[in-house]
């Protein structure tokens, strides 16, 4: 096949990586790393810890002191807490949807990515599941009263509340995540069983169910595995419109908008691309990936992250646009507070940070120039935190009545517990790293050239 | 072509019969079309490190059941999220904006048994993937590691190694042959 240094054009024209490796290599240059990562991993290791024990002790404040350790106060009620829960729901967004919708889309550049995206989405969403909890101050009642369990008040939950909602699908969302996620696992816990010797082959030969691989086996696990993907393409799009109706369904104004739906999956998925790429750079160098996760998997999650980056700046758009347009006073005075009022530096950085600065993916040289591309994913994410910040405070803090209007800035403790999440999700996705295959063994072999007499041409 | 029965017995209990390594998809692929209807080779397992399509295309498998988990998983969740949704509304109705409990409040209901579809259409489906790949299987022993790096393996119970099967296999590209039990 003609081919230039960038890569192999194959028969239907598109463009194949070019793959230092077989096939062969793949167990062997993956698994290795579980025993032996560079030594950066385990300063990033007790970095997260670190993170993560500061948020257990702000757990632990809380639940001693309450939730007057925040600062919020009437009328924001609604704060830092339930802007760290939408930006991890929205996190996880990602990893389903370059697991499922992709898996559908039959893109070929998720096989090197999706498992640790996957685990992403699980970590993000055990990290989201938290802060509802907190929020409500005595986690240890509020755990089971968002359930619709029977009690001596004789009431139920309310089905009409985008809140009980929210509780159904965050729990579908991470059980359908974890069995998919499970799943794919297998037959690579089924690998690392086959390598190894003594107590860790009794473990993994445990957690592979005794997987053979045989082709009956792929048949029904590659039919079911289809299915999960097909259920789990409506999960990506509907849970995060569902915690997008957490605002949408009352009557502030800047929340009160039926673009909310399409608006925050677009921005979940921006955050959760970004996120995927802020992980994999540093883990594909610590793990020494560079053979398996490419230059072009990369480049094409970028692709990804700059399409949803283009949705969001045409929704803040087309959002104020419609504010003006509507002469719904209240909706129009939210607007203005937000670009020019006392959260105007949230707006400014959520803007810059979501739309101005990842137009630079526009070019390719700065798509595959790393460094740049990963200052720019790590300012999306921060642009993305604000984005929820700037949506939540705002529309709470000076609404209707003037006479109810205060001012909300996060304070120490807010802090802390942002940092604690933070750790806790680094913790995770580290431990994850050490004991897990990074890189699906199985769906990787499937995207490098196949094992053929003939002299392994690619063909599809 | 193998049946499930068969496919248990294999699993379940010890049997030898010829083992036979291949390195490239295109050969294995060529002795699966040969052997899969040929009385035989009744019973042989294929080994693959992953989920060639070739190989699925070959082997001619047809449908697998575990879309009727699906479907069941996902009705059941449907029925009971709306179930769910009502009764409790009905027992002890709580009026928001105006709206009555039971029929005239369904939208709010479709997103509990959207999500319950999902949700038990998944569980229903890993259940059916379980069920039909036969595991969890404790006794199974591993025959080579090799299948689930990057070689591919025919096993073919009640072989021997001067037989019909082992010389098809062998002329069909096979790296290495011997007896073994699974």
């Amino acid at each position: 096949m003609a081919g230039d240094a960038a890569g192999v054009v194959s028969v239907d024209g598109s463009r194949e990586p070019v793959w230092e490796r077989s096939i062969s290599d793949v167990n062997e240059q993956i698994l290795v790393n579980l025993r032996s990562p560079h030594p950066s991993f385990y300063v990033a290791f007790v970095i997260a810890v670190l993170c993560l024990l500061t948020g257990v002790g702000f757990v632990a404040a809380h639940t001693i002191y309450g939730l007057g350790l925040w600062n919020f106060a009437p009328p924001s009620m609604w704060a830092v807490d339930i802007t760290n829960f939408v930006f991890w729901v929205g996190i996880g967004h990602a990893g389903t949807l370059i697991s499922a919708i992709l898996f559908l889309f039959r893109a070929k550049w998720r096989n090197s990515v999706n498992r640790s995206a996957e685990a992403m989405t699980i970590f993000a969403v055990i990290c989201a599941a938290i802060f509802p909890l907190i929020h409500m101050g005595r986690m240890w009642l509020g755990a089971y009263w968002a359930l619709p369990l029977p009690n001596t008040n004789n009431m139920w939950i309310n089905f009409r509340s985008p809140l009980v909602w929210d509780v159904f699908a965050i729990s579908t969302y991470f059980t359908v995540s974890l069995l998919f996620w499970y799943m794919g696992l297998v037959p690579d816990l089924a690998s690392i069983r086959d390598r190894t010797k003594g107590f860790k082959r009794l473990v993994y030969g445990f957690m592979s169910f005794g997987w053979r691989g045989t082709a009956k086996q792929w048949h029904h696990y590659e039919a079911g595995y289809g299915f999960l993907a097909a259920l789990a393409t409506p999960l990506v799009l509907s849970v995060h419109s569902i915690v997008s109706w957490d605002f949408a369904m009352s009557i502030q104004p800047g929340w009160h908008t039926t673009i909310f739906p399409p608006y925050f999956v677009a921005g979940a998925i921006l955050s959760g691309c970004a996120m995927v790429y802020t992980l994999l750079v540093p883990v594909r160098y610590m793990f020494r990936l560079e053979q398996f996760i490419l230059k072009e998997h990369l480049e094409a999650c970028i692709k990804l992250t700059l399409l949803t980056s283009t949705i969001v700046f045409y929704a803040y758009a087309i959002e104020f646009f419609v504010a003006w347009y509507s002469g719904a006073p209240y909706e129009w005075a939210i607007f203005e507070k937000r670009a020019i009022g006392p959260y105007a530096f949230y707006f400014w950085t959520m803007v810059f940070c979501n739309c101005i600065f990842p137009l630079a993916f526009w070019s390719k040289s700065i798509r595959n120039n790393i460094p740049v591309t990963f200052v720019i994913c790590v300012l999306i994410n921060v642009g993305m935190w604000f984005e929820r910040y700037n949506i939540i405070i705002s529309s709470l803090a000076e609404d209707f009545l003037p006479g109810s209007w205060g001012h909300y800035e996060p304070g120490l403790w807010e802090m802390v517990i942002t940092v604690g999440s933070f750790g806790l999700f680094f913790t995770f996705f580290l431990i994850f790293c050490k004991f897990f295959p990074i890189v699906s063994l199985s769906e990787i072999k499937l995207i490098m050239p196949k094992p053929l007499r003939g002299g392994g041409k690619h063909h599809h | 072509m193998a049946t499930s029965s068969t496919d248990a017995k294999n699993a379940a209990g010890p049997g030898s019969g010829v083992f036979a390594v291949f390195k490239y998809l295109d050969d294995t692929c060529n002795v699966i079309e040969k052997i899969r209807d040929r009385q035989d080779f009744r019973g042989h397992e294929v080994f693959t490190p992953t989920s060639y399509h070739e190989i699925e295309h070959a082997s001619n498998f047809g449908s697998s059941p575990v879309r009727f988990f699906t479907l069941i998983g996902g009705l059941t969740g449907v029925t009971l999220g709306f179930a769910l949704a009502l009764f409790m509304d009905y027992d002890w109705p709580i009026i928001v904006g105006g709206k009555q409990a039971g029929v005239l409040s369904i939208p709010a209901y479709v997103v509990i048994g959207f999500e319950l579809t999902i949700l038990l259409g998944a569980i229903a489906t890993i259940a059916g993937m379980l069920i039909m790949g036969r595991i969890p299987n404790p006794k199974v022993p591993v025959v080579d590691p090799r299948t689930t790096d990057d070689r591919f393996a025919v096993f073919v119970p009640g072989a021997t190694l001067d037989g019909p099967q082992a010389k098809l296999l062998k002329d069909h590209g096979a790296e290495e042959i011997r007896i073994t039990r699974i």
